[in-house]
């Protein structure tokens, strides 16, 4: 969190509606003149994707998006940056959101409303990150039980070419999935496929209990993991079963490895 | 000693007129006799108890009493003008069989009055009961008359037939008019059970239609519906868009059909597919790039009638559940078409699909309440099917052409 004490914070903004994206950003610029946005997701897998690649100090996520839902991301992001959640939903929301440290807006969202979360957001950036979201776990499993619709279902099978087969592969089978540009490659004890969905969209319907994300471009099936290797202070590698590739986990993600 | 009896009848009188207005009583009864009347009370329709109930009402205690004397007097006048006409019978005599004839029919007539669901299931019983009765007193007399009076049996025989023709008689006029007066009870049962069981039905469906209707208009402006359409409105207004104005016109038009609509229980193709339009057109505002549309009515259904927001209600599932958690958003068609004896109404939507749907307690609920409105209007003769479109989903109502 190096940029938490630099006076250009830089936010992330997520929400799917257009218009609604549009005067979020435009209330922010006014609000927070001195903040730098560095990505305007559409989604809860832009969302998540861009944080890991632009690691944000403050980002703004609408509740109900397609694919991951803001729940989901902020779940994910955890204690690495603060979160403001952006909800059209009612008071009983309002409530939850109240009894934790994260800030809230109702949409639309109205300008004072927006200075008074800026304004508190621009304390917590001096504070020790952590003090953000000490029961943010707890609270997100709430607001989970408490709204209906935000559940996101989950992936069995994928359909992959193999040469020229299309075969149906089981989630449970996959040892690991790593991102190849605008491709995933999936990698399996006796085979490896090349599919064209993005891996930041596979994410929303893979299970994060049974499949970790290790790093942005790496997900992998916990039950593959054979040990995890320390290079150095920050770096880790992890190293699959039955299978000679060793897969770097990312800065952010070294604390999965942590005893 | 007299107080006890009144007393212990007083008790017993309002133990029975308690079963009457609860069967459940029944289990509290005193043992023995009491018990078994207040069970066999308790067994009764409730119209059977509540007939009881009205008449033990308004004849219980002292007044039935009375009345019973009244009763009495009145057979025994009559055996005392049969004893002027007919000296030849002793006054005594002609008082006590009068009596006996008044309180059989007496008895006879309440019995059909009250007891008619069984007298006419049972009425063969009924009449071997009082052919046979009658016809043992017969042959009882006769014994009688041949062993302890000494009348030959000769004389006794020969009288036989014609005094057994008489009883028959005697039976037949007893029974055919109590079998009457149970035809005559048993049939204003029927239409009294059917009123109360169609006055009850109708009672269940019109709370069914109010319930269905409330929970339709909370679904319907949803707090999240309605503040991100006014976020929308509220931007686009601060840039001077035009859309602001025309997004404005499409909500008030929806909300006005809405609220129309939600007080109507039916109304036409035509009316339902302009409250669906300006839905959707304010949807696509909202969404922009991520909804398409198309809607397409035959101007030959326009006027088909239809419970009131069903498409609406599959619309905004197909938004809900397959447009919006969509990472690319997607089309939807709605059409209407005329496929023989039905019209099928057909909302298609190229989004996330069945998966979705399972688990979905919201979806559920929506798709819940258009089932039960079509069968609450059609009973068996409208249906929705729900289908894998690949993508997406595609949701069929199909309701008769003929309207009921």
């Amino acid at each position: 969190m190096s940029a938490a004490m630099n006076t250009h914070p830089t936010v992330l903004v997520a929400e799917d509606e257009p218009l609604m994206r549009e005067r979020l950003l435009e209330l922010l610029a006014q609000s927070w003149p001195e903040a730098r946005v560095a990505l305007v997701a559409e989604n809860g897998n832009d969302a998540w994707d861009g944080f890991l690649e632009h690691e944000p100090d403050a980002v703004f996520l609408d509740i109900r998006m397609p694919g991951l839902s803001g729940l989901e991301v902020a779940e994910r992001i955890g204690t690495m940056a603060h979160v403001v959640f952006v909800t059209a939903y009612d008071q009983y929301a309002v409530d939850a959101f109240d009894a934790g440290a994260v800030d809230y807006l109702l949409k639309p969202v109205q300008p004072d409303r927006l200075d008074k979360a800026v304004a508190r957001l621009r304390d917590k950036l001096g504070e020790r990150p952590a003090a953000a979201g000490a029961d943010m776990g707890d609270l997100l499993r709430h607001l989970k039980a408490a709204l209906p619709g935000v559940r996101q279902e989950r992936t069995r099978w994928i359909k992959a070419s193999v040469g020229r087969q299309v075969r149906l592969i089981d989630v449970d089978e996959v040892l690991f999935f790593q991102s190849d540009t605008r491709y995933t490659r999936i990698v399996l004890r006796d085979y490896e496929a090349l599919i064209r969905t993005p891996l930041k969209d596979l994410i929303s319907g893979l299970d994060p209990d049974r499949f970790w994300q290790i790093h942005r471009a790496t997900v992998v099936n916990v039950n593959a993991v054979a040990a995890a290797e320390r290079l150095d202070a920050e770096r880790m590698q992890v190293l699959i079963k039955g299978c000679s590739e060793k897969l770097p986990v990312s800065r952010t993600f070294v604390h999965l490895f942590r005893e | 000693m007299l107080r006890r009896l009144v007393q212990w009848h007083r008790e017993w009188e309002d133990e029975v007129h308690g079963v009457l207005v609860d069967p459940g009583h029944a289990a509290v009864a005193q043992s023995g006799m009491r018990r078994r009347l207040a069970a066999k009370l308790a067994a009764l329709t409730p119209i059977e108890r509540r007939q009881l109930r009205e008449f033990s009402d308004a004849h219980r205690g002292p007044r039935g009493y009375w009345l019973l004397a009244k009763l009495l007097m009145l057979f025994s006048a009559g055996g005392v003008v049969w004893h002027l006409f007919v000296p030849a019978m002793g006054w005594a005599f002609a008082i006590g069989v009068a009596n006996a004839v008044g309180i059989t029919l007496l008895v006879g007539t309440l019995d059909a009055w009250f007891n008619y669901r069984k007298i006419v299931r049972d009425w063969r019983k009924f009449l071997r009961q009082m052919v046979g009765f009658w016809g043992v007193m017969v042959l009882v007399d006769a014994a009688f008359k041949v062993a302890v009076k000494g009348v030959p049996a000769r004389v006794v025989f020969a009288a036989l037939p014609s005094h057994l023709g008489w009883v028959l008689a005697v039976a037949l006029l007893i029974w055919v008019p109590q079998l009457a007066v149970s035809l005559l009870r048993y049939r204003q049962y029927q239409v009294l059970a059917e009123q109360l069981q169609r006055e009850a039905e109708n009672e269940r469906l019109a709370r069914e239609l109010a319930e269905s209707q409330l929970r339709l208009l909370r679904a319907q402006i949803e707090p999240h519906f309605l503040f991100n359409t006014l976020g929308a409105v509220q931007q686009l207004a601060q840039h001077g868009d035009p859309r602001a104005a025309t997004l404005t016109g499409d909500l008030i038009d929806f909300l006005r059909s809405s609220m129309r609509d939600i007080r109507s229980e039916q109304v036409g193709l035509a009316a339902e597919f302009g409250l669906v339009e300006s839905y959707l057109k304010v949807m696509q505002v909202r969404l922009g790039t991520r909804l398409r549309f198309e809607l397409r009515l035959p101007p030959a259904l326009e006027q088909v009638r239809i419970p009131s927001m069903i498409v609406l209600t599959l619309v905004e599932n197909a938004i809900k559940h397959g447009i919006e958690p969509a990472l690319r958003g997607g089309g939807i068609d709605v059409s209407a078409e005329a496929l023989g004896s039905v019209v099928r109404i057909r909302v298609q939507d190229g989004g996330v699909g069945m998966s979705i749907l399972s688990g979905a307690g919201e979806g559920g609920t929506g798709l819940d309440n258009v089932r039960h409105r079509l069968r609450l209007t059609y009973g068996d003769g409208a249906g929705l099917a729900l289908r894998d479109g690949d993508p997406g989903l595609i949701a069929d109502v199909t309701i008769p052409r003929q309207q009921p």
